[in-house]
């Protein structure tokens, strides 16, 4: 019985993870700016990569045709979406300085820039 | 259940064609390198898909770490677009 | 065995929901007009095809091939590093 629950619940969050992943990669396609984009890019890297592995160990747990290797199977899914967790947005904050501070990506739709009253950087 | 992993593995195999004509035609070269890492990821895919995790435990660090890390490097002691 | 089929069927359903925003991200490569759009797309491309991997590692039935999937993140991590210090450098250096 906890087999099922736990393998049910891990299929409702890869199936969250996936509709993450479409509305991201709709998102990236259809917005504007590249400061807009980086929100649809790290809500597809997020939701989309760190809820599906979690849901993997989740199925994999409960998913007993798989033999003992399942338990290896969990924790390495467990630990890539811990470290997926921390590594996303460092990558995503890295791209987004340097586009800023080399000015190569246009800032062309925009209403007001904070940074740039406060002195650049 | 045996259409699934041919079928990831053709599209893979047409998106690597695209990313490979891209690069070969780019002028910038900075572009020419993402392209390449996009065609070294749809391999990676397709040896995994294909049962091969050892090769794809080689071919990601030398593919997607080493060769555009020494590309970038090139480009930055030499110049960036194609004259 | 219900639990087989159940993973089995659902998973199949979610596989080219995956392929076809896979598609979508390289559109956004090959359209994107500055080197940033196309890195940031190509990050969000390999983060999730490591989660792809991993969940297509129970859909084949081996679970030992999910250490690539691990692997795959934390290179696309460091080709992202990689374009991000070239593009600082060369208009700080100057």
């Amino acid at each position: 019985m906890i087999d099922l629950v736990l393998v049910v619940a891990g299929l409702v969050l890869i199936s969250i993870g996936v509709f993450y992943d479409f509305v991201g990669a709709i998102g990236l396609l259809r917005l504007p700016n590249f400061y807009t984009r980086l929100h649809a890019a790290t809500a597809g890297a997020i939701g989309g990569a760190v809820v599906p592995m979690i849901g993997t160990a989740l199925v994999a747990l409960g998913a007993d045709y798989l033999g003992p290797p399942r338990f290896f199977l969990a924790g390495a899914a467990f630990a890539s979406s811990i470290l997926l967790m921390v590594l996303a947005q460092a990558g995503s904050h890295a791209i987004a300085r340097a586009a800023y501070i080399s000015g190569e990506a246009p800032r062309e739709p925009i209403l007001h820039d904070a940074l740039k009253d406060r002195g650049g950087e | 259940m045996e259409v699934v992993p041919i079928s990831i593995a053709a599209i893979a195999a047409l998106l690597s064609v695209v990313a490979t004509y891209l690069a070969v035609r780019s002028r910038d070269m900075l572009a020419a390198v993402v392209f390449s890492a996009v065609q070294s990821t749809a391999y990676a895919l397709i040896y995994y898909v294909l049962m091969a995790p050892d090769i794809v435990l080689v071919y990601i660090p030398v593919s997607v770490g080493i060769l555009p890390a020494v590309a970038v490097l090139l480009i930055k002691k030499t110049e960036r677009y194609e004259s | 065995m219900v639990i087989e089929a159940l993973v089995t069927s659902v998973l199949t359903v979610l596989i080219p929901i995956y392929v076809v925003s896979f598609l979508l991200y390289v559109v956004r490569v090959v359209k994107g007009p500055t080197i940033p759009d196309r890195v940031l797309a190509i990050d969000s491309l390999g983060y999730d095809l490591a989660a792809f991997m991993v969940v297509l590692s129970i859909l084949l039935k081996s679970p030992l091939m999910v250490v690539s999937g691990l692997a795959l993140a934390l290179w696309v991590y460091a080709f992202d590093i990689y374009i991000a210090k070239y593009l600082e450098a060369k208009e700080m250096g100057e």
